[in-house]
């Protein structure tokens, strides 16, 4: 019983930190954040298409990072920083990275203090896998 | 002139083409100098698998030039972690400028990059003096870097040229830097020279 309690505090805890993992490397996503796994993406003219790409949107909050979007080539993920008033679809974000040319691995969007992972299934549709999920792939 | 209309417009259905194809609604200008050619090109990448645009293309042995369009296809894209590949379809169709005859360009183009490496094979037909040409790079960029600084490639670029029964062979080295959207590469064999500028915006 001890065990099962300190595992769920420790699972808590985790909630609470925010962490999510993209080639074991550990990301802070912020509450209206989302981190978006980019397959494919290698240099830094792949990364611009994608940064273009979001400007154009209307569900990102343009204060934060770089107009938005921050972007990391070696771990290969893109964050973004969502306006706190939208509810974000995450086919819309989904939608801008396959625009590139590029393709989306995991999706992890922070919003409404619930951290969601998203993955494609065996026929290419984005599907929610978890809920709260904390540094976990 | 008709005729030549639906020549060209046949060309580009029947040929798909090209390199590069970017982000949905980004624009690329380019401008390269080779031993065969000078070639600028404008284009719009109306989805991320075709682009189209316009080509003014000079060939400097002999003399003639081309106003362009062309259509630029990518065929196939492999996204992996931390690589890529490409299958690119290109074609070209025009007119030379002096005489309005009718000139065509089809080719295909694959390679395959990680962060430090890239292979690339191209191989095209132009149809103004039936010649083929065929392109190979191996490239490699001797250190990762992120994406605000700039990322250097050394590449070894051999050219095959195949003209009225007859080869000819070209190797040069070419240095390949690039920074958020801009892209140069230079290179130099002694007796040829290779330019390249390129920006998506």
């Amino acid at each position: 019983m001890k065990n099962f309690l300190l595992f769920i505090l420790l699972l808590g805890l985790g909630f609470s930190q925010s962490k999510v993992s993209i080639q074991d490397k550990e990301i802070e996503i912020n509450e209206n954040e989302a981190v978006v796994e980019v397959l494919g993406m290698v240099c830094s003219m792949c990364a611009f298409g994608i940064g273009e790409g979001f400007a154009k949107t209307d569900f990102i909050d343009k204060s934060k990072f770089t107009d938005g979007v921050s972007v990391d080539i070696d771990a290969q993920y893109v964050q973004l920083s969502l306006l706190e008033s939208t509810n974000i679809n995450p086919e819309k974000i989904v939608q801008v990275i396959e625009d590139a040319g590029y393709d989306v691995n995991l999706l992890f969007i922070h919003q409404n203090e619930k951290l969601t992972k998203f993955s494609k299934d065996k026929l290419g549709i984005l599907q929610p896998i978890a809920s709260n999920v904390s540094n976990k792939k | 002139m008709i005729l030549r209309l639906f020549a060209i417009f046949f060309i580009l259905l029947s040929s798909i083409s090209a390199h590069p194809v970017i982000f949905k609604n980004g624009k690329v200008f380019w401008i390269a100098q080779n031993p065969s050619f000078n070639d600028i090109r404008f284009g719009i990448s109306k989805t991320s698998n075709w682009l189209i645009g316009g080509r003014f293309l000079e060939d400097r042995k002999s003399n003639e030039t081309f106003a362009l369009i062309n259509n630029n296809y990518l065929a196939k894209r492999w996204n992996n972690r931390n690589s890529q590949a490409n299958l690119y379809l290109l074609s070209s169709a025009g007119m030379n400028t002096k005489n309005s005859e009718i000139m065509g360009n089809i080719g295909m183009h694959v390679d395959w990059e990680d962060r430090q490496f890239m292979v690339m094979q191209m191989l095209e037909y132009f149809s103004h003096n039936s010649s083929f040409v065929s392109n190979s790079r191996l490239a490699y960029s001797p250190y990762k870097v992120d994406y605000n600084r700039m990322s250097i490639w050394l590449i070894a670029h051999y050219s095959v040229e195949y003209q009225n029964e007859e080869y000819r062979h070209m190797f040069i080295p070419v240095i390949r830097l690039f920074k958020g959207n801009y892209l140069v590469e230079l290179g130099s064999n002694g007796n040829n020279s290779f330019l390249t500028f390129m920006t998506h915006f």
